[in-house]
């Protein structure tokens, strides 16, 4: 098992931010190399995206579940799936305190990966998996970042326009790191 | 071709190998270059867990991808009662799953296509639902209360396959509880991998119209593997036909049958085409059989002047998830108790547990006889602690120690009776040929500069030519070996063998055997193997057995040839048959120096005029059921300086000097030395297959998992001693695996020695440049 945890600070009013990242409409977009979001209930999603990690190409299908422990404060995701002969099983856990001027977010991402792209790619993976994890979270900052603050729990949460541009700038503040 | 031999009596010279204007040309012809009318391609999906039950398994996209002809499943299988099949070690394996995997890229399913491209397109297609289980990766663990049972299929409910113990216990005991001298060193030989240049892979035809299975494949046993399918695939033996064309390196990887072997078989037979399937590199690292990862515990009790008098080994042996260890049946851990090497001990016991844990399978005879290898690493090394201890120079300690050349034939405290040896003159011969005094001289200099400087020596006693019927077989099948030698009217040889050579030469070795014992050509013999419709039954190529038992064989069988020869001869020399003599080249008459007829007289006169009640022809076979096995020894010195800055070790100098018994082709055994060395080198330096705590299998490929190249690997020097194996019909003991049973533990030595100012008594293979580099810097070496 490999762990990758970090925080961050978002300048957004804890309410605005624990809306978003639990609605799964808003949180889905962020993931990186998206091909498809199918959200089959408020905390049930499936996800189709694209991989690639030294010698593996191609497409994960992964379906995430949130579980709400404190409403506004703490939450949990379990994303399960795989592609390419390959599992992937993720427990990733936020909680979100006020802080000065916005919202702390902490988190922790528990991850067991098997197959091919544990033991062909094993040596690529923490980075790749911190890569990735950043993009996330600097999408997130992003979107949540250009939403209009009244209109947050509304908004399409489109973060197509978060660019790579705007990623690498928002990664500041995000730590990977691996304990396991 | 400046070495082609054509002279009479051609034993014991450098004759060119007779098979390699093919190789070497590319012009070798191997599974993967057969290709069938109508063949189809087989690709297995494989399990991404260790350990996970299977809950549904959905194929029917892939049925539908393009191409796809048929998908195999564990319980399509079952349906034909093949879902599991025996392992060489008497357990069964799932071919496909079903229900649970037991490790990682475990077969699942196969899928069957017109194109690989397509088959492997349609593998990603099939669904598994898996519900992953506890993982249990280490032997120790796994032998403990609260470890999962991962074999719930077995009666006995344990991780434990099997405790075996040989030698006295009680004697053993006595004496260490009285010795003024105990060392005790914990020792672990890794995980490692035969990693043949060709992988695995087969042609399934079954033709429906004559009932007839044929099946090319890449193996070192194509008769044992004929009667496994039989007895699995319940089509009789003489409709099955097995041909093992160029096989391309097997290293023990190729003795076992395989999943992806019955799965092909099985859609041929439903589809009634041929179907191929070929390994991938990672299919064969992460899924055949490995070899060696033993866990062992040797303690050595001793006088004060170095007089060793017991030894007490304690090993846990990970099988993996199924006991597919290549060994005898009689010796669950195969040859390991032989583990007294080449020193006099009083008393030895041995003991060995065999455990399951979520890996793949085996244990094969990776250029070793049955675990010699782990014995000798464990003997070589222990000795060298016990030097340290008595701060005695280590090829001193062994000198006092060897078994005397007067004490053969020698039974040792685990009941193996050595032919023949002598092992002093070999240490001998190493020690002067090396300039040892003067490197040891050098060694005091360099370390009163500070440098690291090591010497290792490994004096070894190997255990081949596995054969003797009263202890050995695979599966049941006694393990004599075969030969049928046909000779034709003009005097030409088709000699046709039960073994099956990957690359050893056997085409050159075996044609020199019969061309001496015929005074023949070796251009006059013409040998033949792999193929079971033509071939005699043998057990095949492994363990260094070839020579010892096919090689007997091939020489009683000439003789049997000879025999018949004389008779003809006295015949055609109107003389008795007393009166006619053999030297070598031709029959004469005894006392009449000038007339003389030769083999192809005879063989001539054979078709055209034989005597009156005598059958003409001349041919004959033998099947050679050797009276023990035989015990080839060595010397090896390593010299090695280490790299303060990095920890990286250079191999400055390595001498090899063998006693193979009688060498047939001085070329041939050097060339297995240097490949032999050079797989040494590389466990000793390389290599290792670790897996994680989700056993994920971390090095499934040539970048992880490291094969020398000429690079890498250190200039070879060779000598030999000569002491024949009194039993063998030529004195042969065979040679291929002694290279690479001695080196490791001559390298380790090497490299312990060097650190040994540092206080240094043992580093587990494989020797990283981090790890030494780590203990430098622990002991402010480096920063």
């Amino acid at each position: 098992m490999r762990t990758y945890q970090g925080e961050f600070t978002i300048e957004k009013p804890r309410s605005q931010v624990w809306a978003f990242v639990t609605n799964p409409h808003q949180m889905g977009p962020c993931i990186p190399d998206l091909i498809e979001l199918n959200v089959e209930s408020e905390n049930r999603f499936r996800t189709l995206v694209k991989v690639g990690i030294g010698p593996i190409r191609g497409k994960f299908d992964l379906t995430s579940e949130l579980t709400v422990e404190e409403p506004g404060r703490s939450a949990s995701l379990s994303i399960r799936g795989g592609g390419m002969g390959s599992g992937v099983d993720m427990k990733a856990a936020m909680e979100l305190s006020d802080t000065d001027g916005g919202t702390l977010l902490k988190w922790r991402c528990d991850t067991v990966i098997s197959g091919p792209i544990a033991s062909l790619g094993g040596r690529l993976i923490d980075g790749e998996a911190r890569k990735i994890t950043e993009k996330v979270f600097a999408n997130l900052k992003t979107a949540l970042l250009s939403a209009p603050d009244e209109e947050a729990l509304a908004a399409e949460g489109d973060a197509s326009a978060a660019d790579e541009a705007a990623a690498a700038e928002a990664e500041e503040g995000t730590t990977a790191v691996k304990d396991v | 071709m400046a070495l082609r031999q054509t002279e009479l009596r051609p034993l014991g010279k450098p004759v060119g190998r007779k098979e390699d204007p093919r190789l070497i040309r590319g012009k070798g012809r191997y599974v993967d270059d057969i290709m069938l009318p109508n063949m189809l391609h087989l690709c297995v999906v494989r399990s991404p867990y260790a350990h996970a039950r299977i809950r549904r398994i959905d194929a029917s996209a892939a049925l539908a991808a393009p191409g796809v002809k048929l998908v195999l499943t564990g319980e399509d299988l079952a349906k034909m009662n093949l879902a599991w099949m025996p392992t060489l070690a008497g357990d069964r394996q799932m071919v496909l799953a079903t229900e649970k995997v037991l490790f990682q890229y475990q077969e699942v399913a196969a899928v069957v296509a017109e194109t690989r491209a397509q088959a492997e397109d349609a593998a990603q297609l099939i669904e598994v639902d898996y519900e992953p289980l506890p993982v249990v990766v280490d032997p120790f663990y796994a032998l403990s209360p609260e470890a999962p049972i991962l074999r719930d299929d077995k009666e006995k409910k344990s991780n434990l396959i099997f405790h075996w113990e040989a030698g006295d216990r009680e004697e053993t005991e006595a004496i260490f509880r009285e010795a003024p001298v105990v060392v005790k060193q914990d020792v672990r030989f890794p995980r490692v991998h035969p990693s043949p240049l060709e992988p695995c892979g087969c042609v399934a035809d079954y033709d429906t119209a004559r009932s007839k299975l044929t099946f090319y494949v890449t193996s070192q046993a194509p008769h044992a593997h004929r009667t496994v399918l039989a007895l699995v695939s319940g089509l009789p033996e003489h409709q099955i036909h097995v041909i093992s064309p160029d096989v391309g390196g097997g290293f023990g990887n190729k003795v076992p049958v395989y999943p992806g072997y019955v799965c092909a078989i099985v859609a041929s037979l439903k589809l009634g085409v041929p179907v191929k399937w070929i390994e991938t590199r990672t299919e064969n690292i992460a899924s055949t059989h490995f070899a060696r990862d033993y866990h062992m515990t040797a303690e050595i009790a001793a006088r004060e002047d170095g007089k060793v008098l017991a030894l007490r080994v304690k090993t846990v042996a990970d099988h993996g998830a199924f006991d597919g260890a290549a060994d005898p049946s009689k010796f669950p851990a195969g040859l390991f108790s032989i583990v007294t090497g080449s020193y006099d001990f009083k008393a030895a016991f041995v003991e060995v547990d065999g455990v399951h844990t979520n890996k793949p399978p085996g244990g094969v005879a990776y250029r070793c006889s049955f675990r010699v290898t782990e014995a000798a690493y464990l003997i070589e090394r222990v000795m060298d602690v016990l030097a340290r201890r008595l701060g005695m120079d280590p090829a001193e300690l062994r000198m006092r120690n060897f078994i005397r050349k007067e004490q053969f034939p020698y039974r040792s405290p685990t009941g193996w009776v050595y032919d023949s040896g002598d092992y002093e003159k070999t240490l001998t011969l190493a020690l002067e040929r090396i300039g040892y005094e003067e490197l040891r001289r050098e060694q005091a200099e360099r370390r009163a500069r500070g440098e690291f400087m090591g010497i290792g020596i490994s004096t070894f006693t190997e255990i081949v030519g596995a054969g003797p019927s009263h202890t050995f077989d695979i599966l049941g099948l006694k393990m004599f070996d075969s030969a049928q030698i046909r000779v034709h009217p003009t005097g030409k040889v088709i000699a046709r063998l039960g073994v099956r050579h990957q690359g050893q030469g056997h085409e050159t070795t075996f044609a020199q055997i019969i061309a001496e014992e015929l005074g023949l050509t070796v251009d006059d013999v013409l040998i033949e193997e792999g193929d079971t419709d033509t071939a005699p039954y043998g057990l095949g190529t492994y363990a260094s057995r070839s020579t010892p038992t096919a090689g007997g064989a091939a020489a009683l069988c000439a003789r049997r040839i000879r025999q018949k020869a004389r008779k003809i001869a006295a015949h055609l020399l109107e003389v008795g048959e007393d009166d006619v003599v053999w030297d070598g080249t031709a029959f004469s008459v005894q006392g009449l120096p000038g007339r003389s007829v030769t083999m192809k007289d005879v063989a001539f006169a054979a078709y055209t005029n034989v005597p009156e009640g005598l059958e003409p022809g001349l041919e004959a076979s033998y099947y050679y059921d050797p009276p023990n096995l035989t015990f080839p020894n060595g010397a090896y010195i390593a010299v090695v300086d280490i790299d303060k800055g990095t920890g990286a070790v250079k191999v400055r100098r390595f001498l090899a000097v063998d006693d193979c018994g009688t060498v047939i082709n001085p070329m041939i055994v050097e060339g297995q030395v240097h490949g032999g060395l050079t797989e040494g080198f590389a466990i000793a330096f390389m290599q290792d297959i670790p897996y994680d705590a989700d056993g994920n299998c971390l090095a499934p490929n040539w970048m992880d998992y490291l094969v020398p190249t000429a690079l890498d690997t250190p200039h070879w020097e060779t000598d030999r001693t000569v002491t024949p194996s009194p039993h063998h019909p030529i004195g042969a003991k065979g040679v291929g695996e002694s290279p690479n049973v001695g080196s490791p533990a001559a390298f380790v030595n090497a490299v312990v020695d060097a650190l040994s100012p540092l206080g240094v008594e043992h580093i587990d293979m494989p020797i990283y440049p981090w790890k030494v580099w780590s203990i430098l810097r622990a002991h402010g070496v480096t920063e």
